[in-house]
């Protein structure tokens, strides 16, 4: 598993993406979930009660930083079918979605915008937020371990190695 | 000439009242309303009460909805430090104005707080409803029946509540409440103004307690 990870991250192009989508994604999606405020003044926090929450986000975070480089390895260096890819795409996605759309400005343009379907969009990504992160990990833990044992396959290097 | 009478007697008790009615009805309807009451550019006429010093120089403006998640957690996090550093001190006073948008159920609930308010009783509905929150939208825990359980247990007059509750009679305080805060660009909620001798800042968000204090020191 690690031999993986080191195969794909030995290049700096990846771990440079790899960097760039955790840090994106980690800043974005506390942002959205009010974990960091920048106005009137940049301030970080975390209320008591949402430490859970807060532990998901890095998570899928770390996850999508792991799973997408190395899907794009695959897709590039290996010349592999995109399909893998998809699943990594749509497990962060999902994740980020899950608490974007609560109270804050995004809840209220999406409710603005769409009327009651968007209420009740709204409604469920929200009411479900916690569960919905929780799959999109469990998303993204099965594209990692099947990423993992294609690069295996297909590179043919040795796992203990 | 006795039925000319009658007539008349008749149009002039209609008149009578009707003007009864429409004179209770107004008076329920404004209770506790100053219809010219403003902070900054914000109308809270329609607002809830005013919580702390009516005199004090600062004004906190919090839009907020039953239902946020975020405004329940500004509510424990965040609230009780400034009731206690600033409202309770006189330094500044507190007003609450529905942005009633999250679900079907949220300008239900605000329409209770005016409904508790008739008895003189709305900081406590309001802080009943944040205590009780619950994790789902819509789940039930603001529906009617929750609502008026809530004013029994807060030792509400029954009757008058749900009377009041069923009559929709705050529905267009809330729905002013709420156009009130678009016309202030609130895209969120809980969401605050507040306003100073100098001026007024809007804060997105459930912010921490620090960022009120570095926004209330300057303005004390």
């Amino acid at each position: 598993m690690t031999s993986a990870i080191r195969l794909v991250f030995s290049n700096p192009k990846y771990l440079i993406l790899s960097i760039t989508i955790f840090s994106t994604m980690l800043v974005g999606l506390l942002i959205l979930s009010e974990y960091i405020f920048l106005e009137p003044y940049v301030v970080s926090h975390i209320p008591s009660g949402t430490e859970f929450g807060f532990v998901l986000i890095v998570t899928i975070s770390a996850l999508s930083a792991l799973v997408l480089p190395m899907n794009i390895f695959r897709i590039n260096i290996l010349k592999k079918s995109k399909q893998k890819m998809g699943g990594g795409v749509f497990g962060s996605i999902i994740g980020a979605a899950a608490g974007a759309c609560s109270c804050g400005p995004i809840g209220f343009a999406v409710i603005s915008t769409f009327g009651s379907v968007g209420a009740t969009a709204t409604a469920f990504l929200t009411n479900y937020e916690i569960p919905i992160r929780i799959i999109a990990i469990g998303i993204l833990a099965i594209t990692y371990f099947t990423t993992v044992r294609s690069l295996k396959i297909e590179c043919k290097f040795d796992p203990n190695s | 000439m006795n039925k000319i009478g009658v007539i008349i007697g008749v149009i002039v008790i209609a008149i009578i009242a009707g003007a009864v009615a429409s004179l209770s009805s107004s008076t329920s309807e404004t209770m506790n309303l100053d219809m010219e009451r403003s902070h900054g550019t914000i109308s809270t006429a329609m607002g809830s009460p005013i919580l702390g010093d009516h005199s004090a120089p600062i004004t906190i403006i919090e839009f907020g909805d039953y239902q946020c998640h975020q405004c329940y957690n500004w509510f424990h996090n965040t609230k009780p430090a400034i009731f206690e550093d600033y409202i309770a001190t006189g330094k500044a006073n507190f007003v609450f104005v529905d942005m009633a948008f999250l679900g079907r159920d949220s300008p239900k609930a605000a329409q209770a707080t005016y409904c508790a308010e008739e008895q003189e009783m709305y900081w406590e509905y309001h802080d009943m409803l944040y205590t009780l929150q619950e994790d789902k939208i819509d789940g039930g825990w603001a529906n009617s029946e929750r609502l008026k359980a809530i004013a029994l247990d807060l030792g509400l007059d029954s009757d008058l509540f749900e009377g009041c509750l069923d009559s929709g009679k705050y529905s267009k305080r809330v729905q002013y409440n709420t156009q009130q805060a678009r016309d202030h660009n609130v895209r969120g909620t809980p969401n605050f103004i507040v306003v100073g001798p100098d001026g007024q800042q809007q804060l997105g968000g459930a912010q921490p307690f620090s960022v009120f204090k570095q926004v209330l020191d300057k303005m004390i």
